[in-house]
């Protein structure tokens, strides 16, 4: 028995470690092959003149980075990728007024709430699909509502100074819903007391707003400003849906199309990837300084 | 005073109200003209001002609509796609994050941050050397590269069971080892059936993900056999937008949407809580 129960006990180690093991090989798999080897891909592409017709892969030094970094498309597309971060205060606002909303338990809520996810859950190329036709110049809804009180509407899918706002406007809307959802989780976490103790102090509805609920919600408003700000510089579909070409003077291009077309467009895989890998590295530089202006704003907790 | 506060109470429930109702409207109106276009006939289309019903009925389009664009070949590789992904993935995910949170073994903490650090690198780096290796393999232009990283696991899922799993006591897996039970048997019945909620939130997710996406099939398929439901779609609206065929391209969209929509109503529950309790804490 005294002998028996150590070694029992180290098989029984022994049994956890490689079960354990076992268990995430899957996932390591996926992404060594998937994630790890392709980006070393990448980056190693991006100093050749790798090309999908001819099959040419010369090391070229940095000769790519100067390539697109002297393009003038590639500027044009970076300006317009950064109007692509405008949703985010938009959706913000609306997702806590909503939550605001549910949280104090309005009638309907749970209804409204199911309706606000629609368009989260519907699949992107459905709701471009439907915009084009809302938004439609001549017969769309929009439009012709306009039309009613006498305004003539813009040529939102056509021209080159509306695009950006059709696009802009679509992933605000599609974005509130999941938004709330986040914010109600925090405003639910929000310690009953806090308000009780102001109430006995005598504050103003309008001040416990702004003294306890918002300090409160700034970590989610934080976790939603970083994945938000990733997610919308990496917009692409919206583009490549909405426009052909990336719209009238490529009014409507970002990054991500640009490398897109560069790579699958005109074959220049390692101009692509030079590109691919410098924007990655600006996305690691945004979220890192995200990162440290947090702490003058966001709060820690006591 | 209690008067007053009562009255400012009722004053502020009727805005909310009103301002969730509008919001509400946003959102859904134009889902209701989607379904509105795809009931009507192509002459009734540009009538002003529109009618929200449409005067008579028509359903001609989704029984035509099969025949103008291959919507079954799309829903049928759609369908493929998605079932192995979120079957064979969700088992793959749920065994990763039980070994995460439950046992001990090499190098765990370093391949959990390294797993996280893969979901920050943006797709469009990915999907260029994806496509050379593809291209490499023969992958492209089949439906593998739009299933197979999937059946691995999701790292987004594996880290959201994990952070669930370490809610549950470690001493149901102490009192099972000490029964005999083997680490498969205590994931397969004592762990997976207590993470039930939290796995139908990430099925909600991870099939959304894969029926709506159109990234993957945009760039690793061209040939119609191998489209997806999305892919159908989109070059049906390209095609048929210039014609105004409206109605008909609105019937697609709707059966398109429709799974996901169904998908949703029946698990939101789910949905909803846990998204709220394993997001973030406040």
């Amino acid at each position: 028995m005294t002998t028996s129960t150590p070694r029992r006990a180290s098989s029984m180690r022994r049994h956890e470690r490689l079960w354990g093991l076992a268990f995430v090989t899957p996932i390591a798999v996926q992404a060594l092959l998937f994630c790890v080897i392709p980006v070393g891909i990448a980056v190693y592409a991006g100093f050749t003149n790798w090309n999908g017709l001819s099959g040419r892969r010369d090391f070229i030094g940095f000769a790519n980075f100067g390539e697109f970094l002297t393009d003038k498309y590639f500027w044009i597309a970076s300006g317009n990728t950064v109007v692509m971060l405008v949703p985010i205060p938009f959706y913000l606002f609306f997702g806590i007024l909503l939550a605001l909303g549910a949280h104090r338990g309005t009638p309907g809520s749970g209804v409204f709430r199911t309706l606000f996810f629609l368009p989260y859950i519907s699949s992107i190329v459905a709701l471009v699909v439907l915009w084009k036709w809302i938004f439609n110049y001549q017969y769309g809804l929009v439009n012709q509502g306009l039309a009613l009180v006498g305004i003539q509407g813009p040529d939102w899918l056509g021209d080159p100074a509306w695009i950006k706002t059709t696009i802009v406007l679509m992933i605000g809307w599609k974005l509130i819903g999941i938004t709330s959802i986040y914010i109600l989780a925090a405003l639910k976490n929000i310690p009953p007391t806090y308000y009780e103790a102001a109430r006995i102090d005598g504050a103003s509805t309008l001040r416990q707003f702004f003294q306890i609920t918002l300090p409160m919600l700034t970590p989610a408003i934080f976790f939603l400003t970083v994945i938000g700000v990733i997610g919308s510089l990496q917009t692409f579909v919206e583009v490549q849906l909405f426009t052909s070409s990336g719209g009238p003077d490529y009014s409507a291009a970002t990054i991500t199309y640009y490398i897109w077309q560069k790579a699958f467009g005109s074959n220049e895989l390692g101009l692509a990837s030079a590109t691919a890998t410098f924007f990655a590295l600006v996305l690691l530089a945004v979220t890192l300084i995200q990162l440290r202006l947090s702490r003058r704003w966001v709060f820690e907790g006591e | 005073m209690s008067r007053t506060n009562t009255t400012a109470r009722r004053i502020g429930t009727v805005i909310a109200f009103t301002l969730m109702l509008l919001g509400s409207l946003t959102m859904v109106l134009p889902f209701l003209w989607m379904l509105s276009t795809s009931l009507k006939s192509s002459r009734l289309v540009f009538d002003f001002p529109p009618q929200w019903i449409p005067d008579p009925i028509d359903w001609a389009n989704y029984v035509e609509v099969w025949n103008v664009v291959p919507l079954a070949t799309g829903l049928l590789n759609s369908a493929i796609v998605t079932t192995l992904v979120v079957v064979v993935g969700t088992f793959s995910s749920t065994m990763a994050a039980f070994a995460f949170a439950k046992l001990d073994f090499p190098q765990k903490r370093a391949l959990f941050v390294a797993l996280l650090a893969t979901m920050m690198v943006p797709v469009v780096v990915l999907i260029i050397p994806q496509f050379m290796i593809y291209a490499e393999i023969g992958w492209i232009d089949t439906l593998l590269p739009l299933f197979v990283p999937g059946l691995l696991g999701n790292v987004a899922m594996i880290f959201f069971l994990r952070q669930y799993m370490l809610g549950l006591a470690s001493e149901l897996l102490e009192a099972a080892r000490l029964d005999g039970a083997g680490f498969f048997r205590i994931y397969w019945s004592i762990f997976l059936p207590l993470c039930k909620p939290a796995i139908a939130a990430n099925v909600i997710i991870v099939f959304m993900a894969t029926w709506n996406d159109y990234l993957g099939p945009l760039i690793f398929t061209n040939s119609p056999q191998n489209a997806t439901v999305q892919l159908v779609i989109a070059s049906f609206s390209a095609f048929h937008a210039e014609q105004t065929d409206y109605p008909m391209v609105m019937a697609a969209s709707v059966i398109a949407v429709l799974p996901v929509v169904i998908l949703f109503v029946v698990l939101q529950r789910y949905f909803v809580d846990s998204l709220a309790s394993s997001g973030i804490k406040g």
